[in-house]
């Protein structure tokens, strides 16, 4: 996952200069001789997502965000708190790039900004469960501290 | 062959985590059981998987759909992750609902 996340960022100041390059000679982005060189720079970090097309990019924290939102759900144990983190971390990631691909929709693959979409919205949903999870567990913490043999009664009530 | 194989996933059914919730305070977690279920799914039974954890199955699904879509991007992906998803929290919930309503959570 790690790569994954890295190849957008180390491939983005490269394109924010190829972007620059061109502005001298502006709005000839295909039929240009010194644009051509930027495509054939760009495929290589691209082939392993399978996605891109001509100067487009993946969104950087795409795949990070769907990831952590579906890891998420599984990390639920342990009071919720890992849920929450990957859910809030899934959410701000996922949130962040779409708002990064609405403010330049042209520099970005459609299909990562799907799968934005997807981790923002699967990071929301762990991230409710998480928060409902810890709420009861706080509940039932401060139950068992104000009224020990209560909770006693309360747990054999339940068996 | 298979012996060796078997005889690994019973270590791994005497070796999972325990949950702490449970530890402390006697109750069952909305994430428990989704160890012994996924156990039961590698042993390939899908009953007993479902009966321990009815989420597992499609979470399982969605994980790894999420690695096949990551590869090959289908155009469809990203919005059927989401309603799986959906539906995986949403069987999670009822699936601690009906343990509370059933006395099943100890």
């Amino acid at each position: 996952m790690s790569e994954e996340q890295e190849t957008p960022q180390e491939n983005k100041p490269i394109d924010l200069s190829k972007d620059q390059k061109p502005e001298p000679a502006p709005f000839q982005p295909w039929g240009n001789g010194p644009v051509t060189p930027p495509p054939f720079q760009q495929p290589p970090p691209f082939s392993q997502f399978g996605g891109g097309g001509f100067g487009q990019q993946n969104l950087p924290n795409a795949t990070a965000s769907l990831v952590l939102g579906i890891l998420a759900i599984p990390a639920c144990c342990f009071y919720g708190i890992f849920g929450l983190i990957f859910g809030v971390i899934a959410w701000i990631l996922g949130a962040g790039d779409m708002k990064k691909y609405r403010f330049n929709p042209s520099l970005y693959t459609e299909s990562s900004y799907k799968n934005a979409k997807a981790g923002k919205i699967c990071g929301m949903i762990a991230t409710i469960l998480s928060a409902l999870f810890i709420v009861m567990v706080i509940l039932v913490i401060a139950g068992a501290i104000a009224n020990p043999q209560m909770f006693d009664n309360f747990i054999k009530g339940l068996k | 062959m298979a012996q060796p194989q078997h005889s690994f996933l019973d270590w791994l059914g005497n070796h999972l985590f325990s949950c702490p919730f449970k530890a402390n305070f006697g109750i069952d977690c909305p994430g428990c059981g989704l160890q012994r279920s996924v156990l039961a799914l590698f042993k390939g039974d899908l009953i007993a998987s479902f009966k321990f954890y009815p989420a597992t199955i499609p979470l399982v699904f969605v994980v790894l759909f999420t690695i096949v879509h990551l590869k090959v991007d289908f155009k469809f992906g990203a919005q059927l992750i989401k309603i799986v998803f959906a539906g995986v929290a949403v069987i999670i919930l009822i699936n601690y609902i009906y343990k509370i309503y059933t006395h099943q959570l100890i």
